[in-house]
């Protein structure tokens, strides 16, 4: 079957360009942290954002794609340092064509405090979140990393948490892997005021969530 | 390929005959620059064969694509011989401005064949290429030179100079660039200021009017620019920027890296007198920086010994060991003014210190006739015995004479002294105790040039660094053997590609940030995995020049004290080198037989063997079916 492609390559790199900016501007990703790669659906290549470059104002021009097995096809700059995680991922995921790496600050500092992150309370981090899993912390641009993060990708989930390191929101296209990062970032911060004030986060209700817990096994 | 001049100036100082060649695409696609297209050079021109001082070794001075160009630490050269020291392959670096002059003239390197039948010296003003009298500046000392150089010639010019050291043929000389007002700059190993003072050439004067352009300066510049923060945020760039490579004394001083007492001891608490912190406060007056550097690791020295005034460039890590820990003189103003003597008289630091060290030692053991000596006896920390044997070194007078020659071959003539004669083909150690690291044991028996700490510097991963863009992932212990072969192939054959680019080592640059600069720079394309090739290319291509000089497996040795002696105390109290086990793991690494000679199969991969085929020295084609008759 055909796929109808919804972005051009110009609009994936112009996409992966405004939320690189976007993330950095709302604090998700810092000056040098932080990476995005998008492809052509379940194209063997992808473009990936350059490494240790100042990441709120990034060209196109700055973009570079890579195979999967890291050969650059375009582009003059360094990669990303995380391919080898973004390939990793594309490898085991056929429906992924967007991933987003960034350093959220409430999800680690809860996930550090030892506070497992809820996605039940709110019916859109039910709908949009279902399952957040980790990964226990592996050097960055690791193969071990990598292969540890591929390896809980490939149980279908679409946000990962990486202790020590940052988050991971998996998408089949910019848009959702981006909403997914912000997203649970804005679960953290409302855990967060709860715990700030003393309270366990209460979820939503039981029979609002039935068919999450019973299909998706939440 | 902008950043290429794609010319070779080269002299032949018997004929008196000056030549500008291009150099081919070919030599540049696989050899790189600097140190890669001296290798060529040398591997093309010199017989192995020769003596060293013999008329018919090539002196080359090389800049890389990178050298003079907007892009940061762009100062670093090779030079590069047959060494007089070694044998076998001899290279030095340097930073400073006379690489990046001698681009501006128009130049991407100078060869030097033949000798002069008096002294001369070298002046270079773009097209303008001249072979002078230098009889009036022959005896003096490299601050001397630079000086009335300049007084001749204006302050604008760049010189790089001999002491009479050099002159002399003393083994152990360096050749020092930029010495006045604050240097100098030294390239200090492998003897190769004696090669220069065989071909009775005092200095090399170079001026250049041009500009060293890249591909695309704008996008090399805005990417420059965006990744400064990342580079300068490295805590040893830091370091390195505050107080300069005298930073590393205390902490290797724990790790039992710092050699004491000629790398007999492990703990020497009155070592930690010359920390980074106490030389800053004793006798540093200020920073300088080589071209383009914005770490600025250069310490000025200003201060008064003796009523003596030291003044420039006086202290470095590898001075404050070799001249001060390895003898036991822990005054860092004592070790200035050694450094500084060191540096009048044209000799490297380390090689003179290790010599010294060996001289007090077998003197303690009785094994030094008396009657070599005058009234100055050697003991440990005696500053003044130091300077007497530096002077007389330099002169080749009385013990000096019997020194001159490194440690290598005068423990040969004192019988039981080899075991402490620290040095590896010939090249005496620098100031890290392998066994605190064991790559490092690894890589100064490997070392082309002989003992490098420079080549690798795999100590740094052994610290816990990783090298993720060369697959360096895992850290390793630094004690542990299993590995190492692979990780100091790796590092060895990357410095290979930085001496080749001509920037500085101490830029904390990942490989993949080189190759998107370099590829900037020239216009080409390349990836991190093709340098690494072309390092491992250039780094081949020198132990087949080792091998073609008479080198052999034996000769990837190190001292019995580091495979025998262990420590009794310190940071690496009980460890020896078993540098047999890696070796082995390293030469089938390589794809090298068990002799050390790389396979055919190994040759075809790199693309070098139309070279030996083609080269005008049948020993390499010897060379080729020993590797095959023993694969």
């Amino acid at each position: 079957m055909e796929n109808f492609e919804l972005f051009s390559e110009k609009e994936i790199k112009d996409e992966i360009i405004r939320f690189s900016k976007v993330l950095y501007e709302k604090g998700l990703i810092t000056a040098l942290g932080g990476n995005i790669s998008a492809r052509l659906p379940r194209a063997g290549e992808f473009w990936i954002t350059p490494s240790q470059v100042f990441k709120g104002a990034l060209k196109a021009e700055d973009l570079v794609k890579l195979t999967l097995d890291g050969e650059i096809v375009e582009g003059l700059l360094k990669p990303s340092i995380e391919w080898p995680m973004h390939a990793a991922v594309y490898r085991v995921r056929p429906d992924v064509n967007a991933i987003v790496h960034a350093h959220n600050p409430m999800v680690l500092g809860l996930t550090l405090a030892g506070k497992k992150l809820k996605t039940t309370i709110t019916d859109e981090a039910v709908i949009l979140l279902r399952r957040v899993e980790e990964v226990e912390f592996k050097f960055p641009g690791t193969s071990y990393l990598a292969e540890a993060v591929a390896s809980v990708a490939s149980k279908g989930v679409r946000a990962i948490i990486l202790k020590n390191h940052g988050v991971l929101g998996l998408g089949t296209n910019l848009l959702e892997a981006e909403a997914i990062v912000e997203l649970l970032e804005a679960i953290a911060t409302i855990e967060f005021v709860c715990y700030t004030l003393g309270a366990e986060p209460s979820e939503v209700p039981p029979e609002e969530i039935e068919v999450a817990k019973k299909y998706w096994g939440i | 390929m902008r950043c290429y001049r794609r010319k070779l100036c080269y002299v032949d100082l018997t004929k008196e005959r000056v030549e500008i060649l291009d150099i081919s695409d070919s030599d540049i696609i696989n050899f790189i620059g600097g140190s890669g297209l001296a290798a060529k050079i040398i591997f093309d021109l010199v017989d192995p064969k020769i003596d060293p001082f013999s008329s018919e070794n090539v002196l080359t001075f090389m800049t890389g694509p990178l050298t003079g160009t907007i892009m940061i630490t762009s100062a670093r050269f090779t030079i590069a011989a047959k060494s007089p020291l070694t044998n076998g392959w001899g290279e030095a670096h340097s930073g400073g401005f006379w690489g990046v002059e001698l681009k501006k003239a128009g130049y991407d390197g100078l060869v030097v064949t033949g000798k002069a039948s008096n002294p001369v010296y070298l002046y270079i003003y773009d097209d303008k290429v001249e072979i002078r009298d230098a009889e009036k500046f022959w005896g003096l000392d490299t601050y001397t030179t630079d000086v009335k150089l300049k007084e001749e010639l204006g302050d604008s010019i760049r010189c790089g100079i001999i002491g009479p050291a050099g002159e002399n043929l003393v083994r152990m000389a360096g050749i020092f660039f930029d010495v006045r007002p604050d240097g100098p700059r030294v390239a200090g190993r492998c003897g190769l200021g004696a090669v220069m003072g065989s071909k009775n050439l005092k200095a090399i004067v170079v001026k250049g009017s041009g500009k060293v352009e890249v591909d695309d300066p704008i996008k090399l510049k805005d990417y420059l620019k965006r990744i400064i923060p990342s580079i300068m945020s490295f805590p040893t760039t830091q370091l390195y920027s505050t107080y300069g490579t005298p930073t590393e004394v205390e902490p290797l001083y724990y790790y039992g890296n710092l050699p004491i007492k000629n790398f007999s001891i492990g703990l020497w608490d009155n070592a930690l007198n010359l920390r980074a912190e106490a030389v800053a406060e004793k006798i540093v007056k200020g920073h300088r920086a080589c071209f383009n550097c914005p770490i600025g690791c250069w310490r000025y020295v200003d201060c008064e010994v003796d009523s003596e005034k030291i003044i420039g460039r006086a202290i470095e890590y590898e001075s404050l060991g070799a001249l001060g820990s390895l003898l036991m003189i822990d005054d860092p103003a004592r070790v200035a003014r050694l450094h500084q003597l060191c540096n009048k008289l044209g000799l490297d630091v380390i090689s003179i210190g290790v010599t010294i060290a060996w001289f007090i030692e077998a003197y303690e053991k009785k094994m030094v006739d008396e009657s070599f000596l005058n009234e100055c006896k050697p003991s440990w920390g005696d500053h003044r015995f130091v300077e007497e044997m530096i002077k007389l070194i330099s002169e080749k007078k009385g013990i000096g004479s019997f020194l001159s020659n490194g440690v290598r071959i005068a423990s040969k003539m004192v019988k039981g002294s080899e075991s402490f004669a620290m040095h590896s083909k010939g090249l005496e150690l620098p100031m890290h105790d392998p066994r605190a690291f064991k790559g490092m044991g690894l890589q100064y028996a490997t070392s082309n040039r002989g003992a490098c700490h420079l080549y690798g510097f795999v100590l740094r991963v052994e610290q816990g660094e990783r090298v993720i863009d060369l697959g360096i992932h895992e850290r390793v212990d630094r004690f542990d053997t299993e590995g190492k072969a692979k990780i100091v192939a790796i590092m060895q054959d990357w410095s290979e590609v930085v001496e080749s680019l001509g920037v500085c080592k101490f830029l904390q640059i990942t490989p993949g940030h080189l190759a998107s600069i370099y590829s900037l720079a020239t216009g080409l394309k390349i990836m991190v995995k093709e340098l690494h090739e072309k390092g491992t290319r250039i780094f081949t291509l020198k132990r087949l020049f080792n091998l073609a000089c008479g080198m052999s497996k034996a000769d990837d040795s190190l001292p019995d004290r580091i495979t025998k002696e262990p420590l009794k105390e310190g940071g690496a109290v009980g460890q020896v080198i078993e540098l047999e086990k890696m070796l082995s793991e390293y030469y089938n690494y390589r794809g090298w037989n068990k002799d050390g000679y790389p396979k055919r199969g190994t040759l075809e991969k790199l693309k070098l063997i139309k070279y030996i085929e083609e080269s005008r020295y049948e020993v390499y084609r010897e060379l080729l079916k020993k590797a095959d008759s023993n694969e």
